[in-house]
């Protein structure tokens, strides 16, 4: 037991380090080791799981859709979406340019054009384009900007609909190159959603 | 009324097309006519009609509903030329516009022109010839009807292609049912412009109703019967030249008929388009590249500097004077690759058969379409016939034409027709560019603010030289490119001492005609520069040209352009309400233009709220077509100023698609543009390109005015 | 695979890949050439068709998606006989010149004023994105107000 729980810790050690940059740990004198107890041992688990989904929810493929303006990016650059695409009213765009005026339920290899169903922008309470991955968490859960959603309905939308899911098979872009997939894989995202909400959904300090 | 008896054989007489009778007027009559032509337009920088005249060719048909088809050697991609054509036809021949239909003249019977529709020639070129041919075929049909009715020739009266004379009528249709011997009279006395009904009225587009219902006209629409699909592999990269290929799986995907392999391309022919593109992607070609170009390499090539200069133009003593270390006024301007991008991309429909081959489609350059099939396939030109469509753009993209050849050779290939054309990502790494350019102008000023010496050095990828239109021996003869230094001269001639030197630098893909030539990019930095002049001296930037123009017809033409554009505009210089004019002015083709811009800065972006602009076309022969026209020269020449721009990267040019490709949308569009219309001259001259030379420097100047910055490079960017 | 949806107000059935772009589907199987390849990217908005009344560029929809649904090209828009409200201002203002890219123009004009019967200039720069390269943008919006003005004038006997 004890082989693996110092197993974790060295895992969180190393995320923490890329999360913080390496400010802190670039020449450290003493160790910082404690000896875990189980609540640290909880927190840790769900601090991986809560980085692992984190992982993604701040790659562009989910951000891209989640402005803080009214105009979508597009991209591995994130650029504002060409010929200015914008939010409209409903989030599906202007009366006559929405969404499904290019994007239909699924990839479309040939234009290279994506989709996925209900193809949308997130609403602006929902806004996490320049948000660090604390705050982007903090606003899922807040009912107030999620949609009044319960944490197991965030959960199953993180889990389970269509368009999120859509990450995992971005399809390829207009010269049919292929758009590039969250960093982790999308088992390993869904079991890490779920065990950081069954952990009681808890978010880290800044 | 001197008559000539020719035989019949100069005519064709055909009945397949339903028609009445036809009056092919080529030949001998077009000779004189043309020999005229070229005389009268030895004086002017104007591109001549250049027409076959050799062989019998089909001008006009007259159809049993009494109406005139008129075979129209020029192509329409938008500049309006058929319905020019048709008022100019229309008023010598006595009939109503509404009489006139207009196709296009296939090589097999018409009267192809033998260099291209382009250079803003097709109007102005034809505007002596159409009108003695139309005037002509008039007079030889109411001779006919003289001897039906049995009357004097010179008793009868004409309206409407309905003759009438002795108490009786005749229709143009009747007149000439089956008549084989054909008298030609003397080139008659044309009518006085006064006289005209058409030539002068803004008629609505001929082909406008084809193009608001979707009417199946552009080379893209074209089917023959049984048509397959082609696809033929392009490169990406610069300089990439065929060596051999991987097909096999291409062999075996659905729909594939097969795979063609040739010395120089690989393609495949299915039976549809996306059979065809699916199977073009599993092709594994092997180029030669020579070298991975970067911008950087190219912008190191054009420099003024490098390579042999030409002087193209000299007055007085311009070079000792710049010489001087004392005064000299320097600055520099450069200008990026630009794509055509025209919407409807290149391709053809061909079939070819064992001794002939039949080709549709979109070309600027009908007759040397032709040539190159004919020499690909080994046959004699005769046995090919061009079939051109409407153009979905030109801008002088479809005045090279390999497209032709390819499926030309996919054809043979199955015995079938084939319909090939290029993607999106091929029209933009493929094109014929619009050259990058960089300019040093230099100047002296004078105590009293007038100008002593001025220079315009351009260092310019080909135009002209880039086009297989022109013989290579070409530059050993003219020695500059005409087409780089198209607006290149200085057009003030009260300076007294002034030069032009071009700069001609060969880049490693293929650059060439592109609207307006080097109007765009010539205009911008001469007029941009003159501007910074003006504001030296603290004169009025508009006041600062007209002094400095020269009183001969050329600058009454040009000043009566400015003088007009500024009034319209309420030309004020300086900042109203965060808005500022910028002025700019020049001839190009003898037809002179000025602009001014009426700008702001929005969000950091400049935005350009109207465009008041003057134009001298000498004759508008349709008034509406040319505001037409410079709209959307004006609203073109805005995107290739402030938006439009490729570069390369890793060998490629880039970008590959509209969007990245930055293009003026509707938002970008003025909201406000005035045409103004002078007629200063006594026949028609350019217009489609002329209204493109000005604006790039008038929205500079403008922005030099609300910024204080400025911006001496296109595309125009605050930051 | 086999598809079947309403075109211009005629049932259709199509046997093709069910992926095949739409645009293909009504330009080379039911020959209807008024709706325009520019780009294959819906960069360009020269293919743009009506799909169940919403603007849709076809050449980025697979066939497989109309089946059951309602689609309109430039040739059902309106004819000569009886021009659509945009089809006529588009003639009274002369708005084309090469025409390549006026029919996805006049579609996506017409899906616009379904919904915004009297559009502002804004609401205009919002919606009408495609790309001319003629640039006749300067007409289009004149003619664009003139459809409005067409549609919403009860006396026009297209109103009836």
């Amino acid at each position: 037991m004890k082989k693996k729980h110092l197993g974790y810790s060295m895992l969180l050690l190393i995320i923490s380090v890329g999360i913080s940059v390496g400010v802190t740990y670039s020449n450290p004198k003493t160790s910082d080791y404690k000896k875990l107890t189980s609540a640290n041992t909880e927190k840790t688990n769900s601090d991986k799981a809560f980085n692992k989904m984190m992982d993604v929810l701040s790659h562009k493929r989910c951000v891209n859709c989640h402005p803080s303006d009214n105009y979508p990016k597009q991209g591995e650059d994130s650029h504002k979406h060409l010929f200015g695409i914008q939010r409209g009213t409903s989030n599906h765009g202007v009366p006559a340019v929405k969404c499904i005026t290019c994007h239909q339920d699924e990839n479309n290899d040939y234009s290279g054009v994506p989709g996925a169903p209900e193809w949308s922008l997130a609403p602006e309470s929902m806004k996490w384009e320049g948000l660090s991955r604390i705050e982007i968490a903090h606003s899922m859960l807040d009912k107030t900007k999620n949609g009044n959603r319960t944490h197991e309905q965030v959960m199953h939308h993180l889990t389970e609909h269509a368009l999120v899911l859509w990450a995992w098979n971005p399809g390829v872009n207009a010269e049919g190159i292929p758009r590039e997939k969250p960093p982790i894989p999308k088992d390993e995202y869904i079991a890490a959603v779920k065990e950081w909400f069954e952990n009681g959904a808890i978010i880290p300090e800044e | 009324m001197s008559k000539k008896k020719i035989s019949r054989r100069k005519f064709i007489v055909r009945g397949a097309l339903g028609t009445a009778g036809t009056l092919a007027i080529g030949t001998y009559l077009f000779r004189n006519s043309i020999r005229r032509s070229i005389a009268g337009m030895a004086n002017t920088a104007d591109t001549p009609y250049m027409g076959n005249t050799k062989t019998p060719i089909i001008w006009f048909e007259t159809t049993a509903e009494n109406n005139i088809i008129f075979h129209c050697p020029k192509v329409e991609m938008g500049q309006g030329t058929f319905t020019g054509l048709a008022q100019i036809a229309a008023d010598e021949l006595e009939v109503s516009i509404q009489q006139m239909q207009v196709i296009h003249a296939a090589t097999a019977t018409g009267n192809i022109d033998s260099f291209s529709t382009g250079g803003s020639t097709s109007v102005s070129g034809l505007w002596q010839p159409l009108r003695e041919l139309a005037a002509t075929m008039r007079e030889m049909i109411k001779g006919e009807a003289a001897k039906k009715l049995g009357v004097n020739i010179t008793t009868l009266s004409v309206r409407d292609g309905i003759i009438s004379g002795g108490g009786k009528t005749l229709s143009y249709a009747e007149a000439v049912k089956d008549v084989t011997d054909w008298e030609i009279p003397n080139t008659p006395v044309l009518k006085n412009l006064k006289d005209y009904k058409f030539i002068g009225k803004p008629i609505p587009r001929i082909d406008l109703k084809d193009k608001v219902f979707g009417a199946p006209i552009f080379g893209m629409d074209a089917t023959m019967p049984g048509m397959l699909f082609g696809a033929v592999v392009r490169p990406s990269s610069i300089g990439a030249k065929y060596i051999d290929s991987d097909t096999s799986e291409a062999e075996n995907m659905p729909g594939v008929v097969k795979v063609v392999k040739e010395k120089d391309f690989v393609g495949v022919v299915a039976k549809s388009r996306m059979e065809a593109e699916n199977a073009k992607k599993t092709i594994q070609v092997n180029w030669d590249i020579e070298k991975a170009w970067q911008t950087k390499d190219i912008e190191d090539m054009i420099k003024v500097g490098n390579g042999e200069p030409i002087v193209i133009q000299k007055e007085g003593k311009a070079k000792s004077i710049l010489e001087d270390d004392e005064g000299i006024i320097t600055q520099e301007y450069t200008s990026p690759i630009g794509a055509h991008a025209q919407i409807e991309p290149n391709g053809a429909v061909a079939s070819v058969e064992e001794n002939k081959a039949t080709i549709m489609m979109s070309t600027q350059v009908i007759n040397f379409s032709r040539k190159e099939v004919a020499d690909r396939l080994g046959f004699d030109e005769e046995q090919v016939n061009i079939i051109p469509t409407y153009l979905g753009g030109g801008f002088g993209r479809r005045l090279h034409t390999p497209n032709a050849i390819q499926a030309a050779i996919l054809s043979r290939a199955v015995g079938k027709p084939v319909k090939c054309f290029f993607d999106r990502k091929e029209e933009f790494q493929n094109d014929t560019f619009r050259p990058p350019t960089h300019h040093v102008l230099k100047a002296k000023l004078k105590s009293d603010g007038s100008i002593e010496a001025i220079e315009h050095n351009v260092s310019s990828g080909d135009v002209m030289f880039g086009s297989p239109l022109v013989p290579k021996i070409a530059f050993s003869i003219i020695g500059a490119d005409v087409g780089a230094w198209r607006g290149g001269m200085i057009q003030y001639g009260k300076i007294p001492n002034y030069r032009a030197i071009s700069w001609r630098v060969k880049l490693p893909f293929a650059t060439s005609w592109w609207r307006s030539l080097g109007l765009l990019a010539n205009t911008f930095a001469i007029e941009s520069f003159l501007d910074e002049l003006a504001i030296k001296t603290g004169k009025d930037p508009v006041q600062f040209r007209l002094d400095q123009i020269q009183d001969d017809e050329r600058g009454h033409r040009l000043k009566e352009v400015i003088k007009a554009a500024s009034n319209k505009a309420n030309w004020k210089d300086g900042v109203t309400n965060d808005r500022a004019m910028g002025f700019a002015a020049s001839t190009d083709a003898n037809t002179p233009c000025a602009h001014v811009a009426e700008v702001s800065i929005e969000n950091n972006q400049i935005k350009i709220h109207k465009v008041t602009c003057a134009i001298d076309p000498g004759i508008a022969v349709n008034p509406d077509q040319v505001r037409a026209q410079c709209e959307g020269s004006i609203i073109m020449g805005i995107s290739a100023s402030i938006y439009e721009r490729m570069y390369v990267e890793d060998g490629q040019l880039r970008p590959v698609i509209y969007g990245p490709y930055r293009m003026a949308l509707m938002k970008h569009a003025p909201k406000d543009i005035d045409v103004v219309i002078l007629e200063n001259a006594d026949a028609p001259g350019a217009v489609g390109e002329p209204p493109m030379g000005p604006i790039g420097a008038a929205v500079a100047n403008a922005v030099f005015r609300l910024t204080g910055k400025r911006l001496r490079s296109l595309p125009l960017e605050l930051s | 695979m086999k598809i079947s949806f309403n075109i211009n107000g005629l049932p259709k059935t199509v046997e093709v890949d069910k992926n095949t772009p739409l645009l293909w589907v009504i330009r080379d199987i039911l020959n209807l050439k008024g709706t325009k390849f520019g780009c294959g990217k819906a960069a360009c908005g020269a293919c743009t068709v009506h799909i169940d009344s919403e603007a849709v560029r076809s050449c980025s929809y697979a066939v497989k998606f109309a089946e059951g649904k309602t689609v309109t090209t430039i040739e059902g828009l309106g004819t000569e006989e009886n021009p659509h409200p945009v089809q006529q201002a588009w003639i009274e203002e002369i708005v084309p010149q090469c025409g390549y890219c006026q029919p996805g123009f006049m579609m996506a004009t017409a899906a616009m004023l379904e919904k915004i019967p009297n559009p502002t200039d804004e609401d205009i720069d919002n919606n009408i994105i495609n790309v001319c390269r003629c640039a006749t943008y300067y007409r289009m919006r004149k003619a664009i107000h003139r459809a409005a003005a067409l549609t919403n004038d009860s006396s026009n006997p297209l109103n009836s």
